[in-house]
């Protein structure tokens, strides 16, 4: 086997030093079809299910940037002159901000958590990840209700009359960074509680016996080996306050995201394809910074000695760092779960749940359903095919199912928008349409689970399927898919609570009549409708947390 | 992350290669466009129906078609125009129902809506329908300002559009508010502005009330409640939003103001909301059928239904709740702008530029 290998590798080598061309033609071309399938090829049934995935994530996008190209340089310019640079600062202002305020709690969260003497210790370590189940824009309506210019605190401002006019205003840059902090903390949270965790206790030991302070300890040593996670959570971040549209719409503050759904929605769509092509360059600045950055500083942790970390004591700290961890949950948690409890009460008793209701909970049921299904249909071959067939093809295959995921599910909506409407009426504003958005966005999600379980099961057994005569395709169904599908079914639960929760691309595909939770929360809160709104937002959020624990074990 | 990067680059390159290889746009269209040609308009037991109104009015009157009728309606609201014309090709709705004229002769005039002749079409007065009956108004509302009388009086308000001109209404405590300019209602008070004083000045006034306004809303709904409650001392709304905030259990203490309605004034700036025939739509016979049932007085009075605005014919008498009947100005008793409904088609592109100019169609404030 191994000397297979070698004189595998002695092949390409002397193919590079163009020895090659000694060599009869036919053979080189077998040679460069087999650099470019893979060593062992996976069959056309496999090869074909994987382009063609490949082909639907890619060609909204494409499609998208396309447009953008041809709206014109009338168009461009007028844009870039006035709407451009103004978006440019709403958004890069309020995702520097969130980022950098969303990092700050988490890793505070996360340090406390895991590596002092908190009280209630463990209880606090998914507490605290409980505002995940929470989307952005739920919490944005549980505090117009509270804080908003007609809500509680203004009308009990005003009972108690000492303080004069209630000034309180939510609807500005800081009450959309507050939002958006309070719900997308937890992936930092969550990321640098998982690196904490890992940390080896000999570096600091050793800086300990330097005589260092823990704060300077903190700074010199736990800092550089956080700056992974840290990085990870803070892209994570940033990509969602870029691509969130409901809760800015609802906080009044308008974003490129936005910008792009009402340009949409008054079917501008060249304006908008022009936006979301801003839009694309800012996400990919973004993650390149990223990648730049981390490249730039690579911190190695040796295992054989790994000591767990010790637990620091918080000392006289303590009421205080208590008093912080406990105000970050009553804001991000106790707070809305209270608000939206109180008006589902108060919406029941005014007979919200009636028939309506329920045609809209099976209609997200439906979506997501579908959605979930298909995905997880469709992440097993293209993982399978980019594990156990590693080639050119399969890896572009699955590097391009990543992009619709990365970016803003309002790019994705334009683009079937466009595709749809001119050159596929048929299918244009039909269910279909909105379960393959949906799986445009979310694959990536089933793919991540699926490839989990999949890399723990030995490709010896499909060795041993295929020595038996079985095609590759029948490996997989037959072999591979039974052993894999607790992996396949977590991927799935992700799917189907992502697809419960979106809201921009439903509300731009969705066909006439088909409103779905996400869209009622969405209209009857814009509305001041709370007893209708506060009970679907509830029941999104009850679905949130069953599949809580699969992403709580990945971290 | 390495991936969702690797993954667009990628993407770029793809679509760089796309746009090199294939150039003209165009090129992609062709192979699929026949299919969904033969979709002959069969007897059905649907409608679909496209409406920018407000959606509680439409579900209610939707709810009483499907039970007088039996057609099963499936709406989408809050639709834009612009969606009817970009599905041109490809006729999603039988009926527009909209809340600007405007929007409905601009429509028309490109072509979209078909004309028929409707029982019972003479109950809308002729200056209120085109002239092949493919759009009417059904119910009217008038431009105004909406006050909190607790924190200002009426001396101390606009009396007209051009008031609004006037830097100190931005020193006014708590401000003023007004709608985001995509809102149906701002298009038609612009397109009558720009009307009477030419695009210059009105353009002018865009930008005057987007620097003195306190406020920016999606919606007339939110500016009633925030007047109401005092977070702005006035808005500019329909007049129908004054009576919807008299019905509320708090907060009610409003008035309106109906502006530039002195002899030399050019009276108020009147809208009508109505509904426009779908050219082509896939149910065509349904929408005839629920034309002619709109029509029906009784049906006209559930069109206004809990909107509270006027009907366009004042012989049908809507039933409004008693705190409001004391309120309501019969339309005929207004004086309006003289702009004919055509003309407010004509304006509708025109001004969506000019708003988009400012940039006041996207502000949220």
């Amino acid at each position: 086997m191994r000397d297979k290998k070698e004189k595998k590798q002695t092949n390409e080598g002397r193919h590079k030093d163009g020895n090659l061309r000694m060599r009869p033609l036919p053979n080189l071309f077998r040679k460069v079809s087999r650099r470019v399938r893979g060593a062992n090829s996976p069959g056309p049934v496999l090869l074909i299910v994987g382009l063609i995935v490949a082909l639907i994530m890619t060609i909204p996008i494409v499609y998208v940037m396309v447009q953008s190209l041809f709206a014109g340089t009338d168009r461009w310019m007028r844009l870039l002159d006035e709407r451009i640079p103004g978006l440019l600062w709403n958004t890069l202002s309020l995702t520097l901000v969130v980022t950098f305020l969303a990092v700050v709690i988490g890793v505070a969260l996360a340090w406390f958590v895991v590596r002092t003497d908190l009280p209630g210790g463990k209880v606090w370590r998914w507490l605290l990840a409980l505002p995940l189940v929470v989307p952005p824009y739920v919490g944005a309506v549980a505090y117009i209700i509270v804080l908003g210019p007609s809500g509680w605190i203004s009308s009990l401002w005003d009972r108690i009359g000492v303080f004069g006019e209630y000034q309180f205003d939510i609807y500005n840059f800081w009450g959309v960074s507050f939002v958006l902090v309070m719900f997308t903390y937890p992936y930092v949270y969550l990321i640098a509680s998982a690196s904490l965790k890992r940390m080896n206790r000999n570096f600091e030991e050793v800086a300990r016996s330097q005589n260092m302070s823990t704060n300077r300890i903190f700074w010199t040593i736990n800092l550089p080996f956080l700056r992974p996670a840290i990085g990870a959570g803070a892209i994570l971040i940033a990509l969602y306050v870029l691509s969130d549209f409901g809760a800015i719409a609802m906080m009044r503050y308008v974003t490129f995201t936005a910008a792009i759904y009402f340009q949409t929605a008054g079917f501008d769509t060249e304006a908008a394809s022009v936006l979301s092509l801003v839009l694309i360059l800012i996400t990919v600045i973004i993650l390149w910074v990223e990648g730049f950055s981390k490249k730039k500083s690579d911190y190695h942790q040796t295992s054989n000695t790994f000591k767990a970390p010790i637990q620091l004591s918080l000392g006289k700290w303590k009421p205080l760092v208590v008093l912080f961890v406990l105000s970050v949950f009553t804001l991000s948690v106790l707070v809305p779960f209270t608000v939206l409890i109180y008006w589902s009460f108060i919406g029941i008793q005014m007979g919200a749940l009636d028939s309506r209701f329920f045609g809209f909970v099976w209609n997200s049921f439906r979506l997501s359903g579908t959605a979930a299904l298909m995905c997880m249909l469709l992440a097993i071959p293209v993982v399978y095919l980019k594990t156990r067939y590693p080639s050119i093809v399969s890896s572009f295959i699955d590097r391009l199912s990543y992009a619709g995921y990365a970016l803003p599910g309002v790019i994705v909506a334009l683009g079937f928008v466009f595709i749809f409407n001119n050159h596929l009426p048929a299918l244009y504003n039909t269910f279909f349409v909105l379960v393959l958005a949906f799986i445009v966005r979310f694959l990536p999600q089933a793919m991540q689970s699926a490839n989990a379980s999949l890399s723990l099961v030995s490709p010896r057994v499909d060795e041993a399927a295929r020595s038996l005569g079985y095609p590759p395709w029948k490996v997989l169904i037959k072999v591979i898919i039974p052993s894999i599908l607790p992996g396949v079914l977590a991927g799935g639960a992700l799917v189907f609570v992502s697809s419960i929760k979106e809201l921009p691309a439903t509300l731009m595909l969705r066909p006439p009549g088909f409103d779905t939770l996400a869209v009622r929360v969405y209209f009857e809160a814009t509305e001041g409708i709370y007893h209708l709104a506060a009970p679907a937002a509830l029941l999104i959020i009850i679905v949130s947390v069953l599949p809580l624990h699969i992403l709580l074990r990945k971290y | 992350m390495k991936r969702y990067f690797q993954g667009l680059l990628f993407m770029i390159l793809f679509s760089a290669l796309f746009v090199l290889a294939a150039c003209s746009p165009e090129e992609a269209e062709g192979p699929a466009d026949g299919s969904a040609e033969d979709e002959a308009s069969e007897e059905s037991d649907e409608l679909v129906i496209y409406s920018a109104r407000n959606e509680r009015f439409v579900e209610e009157l939707i709810d009483k078609f499907t039970e007088d009728t039996g057609i099963q309606v499936s709406a989408l609201h809050g639709v834009d125009p612009l969606q009817v014309e970009a599905e041109a090709n490809n006729v999603q709705a039988d009926i527009f129902i909209s809340n600007d004229l405007g929007a409905l002769g601009y429509l028309h005039g490109e072509g979209y809506l078909e004309g028929s002749e409707p029982e019972g079409i003479d109950a809308i007065p002729e200056q209120f329908r085109s002239g092949d009956n493919a759009y009417f108004a059904v119910s009217a509302r008038a431009r105004g300002f909406i006050y909190n009388k607790e924190m200002i009086s009426e001396e101390d308000l606009p009396h007209s559009m051009e008031d609004l001109f006037d830097d100190e209404w931005a020193d006014l405590p708590n401000g003023y508010a007004i709608t985001r300019g995509g809102n149906g209602g701002m298009i038609g008070n612009v397109s009558a502005l720009r009307h009477e004083w030419g695009d210059e000045r009105a353009s002018e006034w865009i930008n005057a009330i987007q620097d003195n306004a306190a406020g920016i809303y999606e919606g007339h709904g939110d500016i009633r409640r925030a007047v109401g409650a005092g977070e702005h001392s006035f808005g500019l709304v329909n007049n129908y939003y004054y009576h919807q905030q008299l019905l509320e259990p708090s907060d009610n203490d409003v008035g309106f103001i109906y502006p530039d309605q002195e002899e030399d004034e050019m009276g108020a700036i009147a809208n009508a909301a109505g509904i426009g025939n779908v050219s082509g739509g896939p149910n065509d016979q349904n929408a005839i059928v629920f034309i002619e049932w709109l029509l029906e007085p009784e049906n006209q009075k559930q069109f206004v239904g809990e909107s509270l605005e006027l009907l366009i014919n004042s012989d049908i008498e809507a039933d409004y709740p008693e705190e409001v009947q004391e309120h309501i100005v019969d339309f005929e008793d207004l004086k309006i702008q003289d702009m004919t409904i055509t003309d407010l088609g004509e304006h509708f592109e025109g001004t969506k530029e000019l708003i988009e100019e400012s940039g006041l169609d996207l502000e949220l404030r």
